[in-house]
């Protein structure tokens, strides 16, 4: 990092030196009669590398908050990208396909960072699989004792490593254009996230309060904190027409979110959040009109108080999932798969179906005809 | 919260690593990994994307695609299989005679080193023979 500083190359020259580092690292490891260097090739691979992360860490920042999270992800990419370097250089196919072993393991601990459990506990199945046929592939097929002509020499070896680093360096040279880092980056063409930290804590602080007034003994208990709630409510989602802010609320101190998001209104998703959002602030005058008139009035209804602030807490809660995967990661993706997928679901078998009759046809050994 | 471009940028980075190994490698299940690397870089794109927008869309792709790799799978090793039974070789370089039209042939200009020699293994003696073995003079 100290080094990228001293030269002070901007991104796109960043990019280049580690795509042009990296393909001269994998044309000395590609395996051919002459001309091959392990230790050269392994020394510019790892330059390649630093300066590659360094530029991915100077233009992006870190990749999670906390720090779990950035140890766990810089250990899986580099396992990925390590093993994958290992694949490609490596004579031996059987050890080759134990290096793409851990490049699967590696980039499922990815899956899991990206919150997708499922899939990675399928990528396990499905490839262990997989290797161990490769494996019976390689153990049946190769026996050649000494080098052979398919081990022992690369096609095209300084072509084709640029052909594949120019591409690498492109895609990475495409996100940096598209990130908030890239100067100009007000035409960033990525939507921003609908809900913000700042609101997200005033919906957590309502959820806490509506907890707390729902499971509160008497009224010295239950109104306060209803009340805080209403203000933290407020806060995010404003006040519907006919409705009075609650005694105490200070005056707005930043735009609610429907003032925030009608501007940029520019894809159904965030069209869906101003929706859910104005039909959240029209939940919470119905609940406090009630609370209000009836319930907390002459005679009091506590009970029936209770269930309406309990039934507000689970729409809050609903609506500051808004923008998060859901927790429940199965039942989530069986219900996307067969409610909006079906069509999908259904060619898919009907693929491996077709695939699996096609393999059986071609690896079938043919009878030689009669003479 | 979980930067998108970090993500974006490890599946570019395998995509990349796999094409060179596409392009360059000739054993045709080396090829075979490198092309299943380079699906790999394409599901973690996928599920960063579908993380950053909170939508399981991203997840149904990927499994979507796991299934499509698994069917080539099934596919490329089944043609494998046929290619080694007429040229017992997995080298891919055998099937250039398919080439274009007009094309020069690749040839392979350097030899290929020789191979080692078997490392020298001990032998055991036949049972109940002498072992060939000079007896220490004896002073």
């Amino acid at each position: 990092m100290t080094l990228l500083a001293a030269v002070n190359l901007n991104a796109a020259g960043q990019i280049a030196a580690a795509a042009v580092l990296g393909a001269a690292g994998a044309y000395f490891l590609l395996p051919r009669p002459k001309g091959r260097s392990v230790a050269a090739g392994l020394f510019l691979s790892v330059a390649a590398a630093a300066v590659a992360a360094a530029f991915v860490v100077n233009t992006f920042g870190n990749p999670t908050a906390d720090a779990v999270g950035q140890v766990l992800f810089w250990l899986f990419a580099a396992g990925a990208v390590g093993f994958g370097v290992v694949l490609v250089a490596q004579r031996n196919p059987a050890r080759g396909a134990i290096a793409f072993a851990f490049v699967i393991l590696s980039t499922c601990g990815l899956f899991l960072l990206l919150a997708a459990p499922f899939l990675m506990a399928a990528t396990v199945i499905v490839y262990a699989g997989a290797i161990i046929v490769t494996f019976l592939f390689v153990l049946m097929l190769s026996h050649a004792r000494g080098p052979s002509d398919e081990n022992d020499r690369s096609r095209e070896p300084l072509l084709g490593s640029l052909a594949g680093f120019a591409f690498a360096g492109l895609v990475l040279f495409a996100l940096y254009l598209s990130s908030p880092a890239a100067e100009g980056s007000a035409a960033n063409p990525l939507p921003a996230l609908p809900l913000t930290v700042d609101d997200r804590r005033s919906l957590a602080a309502a959820a806490d309060a509506l907890a707390q007034a729902a499971a509160a003994e008497d009224r010295t208990g239950l109104e306060p904190n209803a009340q805080a709630a209403r203000r933290w409510l407020g806060e995010v989602v404003g006040y519907a027409p006919g409705e009075a802010p609650p005694p105490g609320a200070d005056a707005p101190t930043r735009p609610t979110l429907q003032q925030r998001l009608r501007p940029a209104e520019t894809d159904a998703r965030t069209w869906q959040v101003i929706e859910q959002a104005d039909k959240l602030r029209d939940r919470k005058k119905e609940v406090f009109d009630k609370l209000d008139n009836n319930l907390l009035g002459q005679r009091p209804d506590l009970d029936a108080a209770r269930a309406e602030l309990r039934a507000l807490r689970e729409d809050v809660v609903l609506f500051a999932g808004r923008g998060e995967l859901p927790a429940r990661n199965v039942s989530a993706v069986g219900f996307a798969l067969y409610s909006e997928h079906l069509v999908g679901v259904e060619m898919a078998g009907a693929l491996l179906l077709v695939a699996t009759v096609g393999a059986v046809a071609i690896a079938q050994r043919r009878r030689e005809a009669a003479p | 919260m979980i930067s998108l471009w970090h993500f974006l940028a490890v599946g570019a980075a395998l995509f990349g690593i796999g094409l060179v190994g596409f392009l360059t490698r000739r054993n045709l299940i080396t090829m075979f990994l490198c092309a299943e690397m380079m699906v790999q870089g394409v599901i973690l794109n996928l599920l960063a994307f579908g993380k950053y927008h909170g939508h399981v869309g991203g997840q149904v792709f990927a499994l979507f695609i796991v299934t499509v790799a698994a069917c080539e799978a099934a596919l490329a090793l089944a043609l494998f299989l046929t290619l080694y039974r007429r040229g017992k070789s997995l080298d891919s370089g055998d099937w250039q005679a398919v080439r274009e039209a007009g094309v020069p042939p690749v040839v392979d200009a350097e030899p290929l080193p020789p191979p080692e020699p078997e490392p020298a293994y001990p032998h055991l003696p036949p049972a109940g023979a002498k072992p060939a073995r000079e007896e220490p003079a004896r002073a």
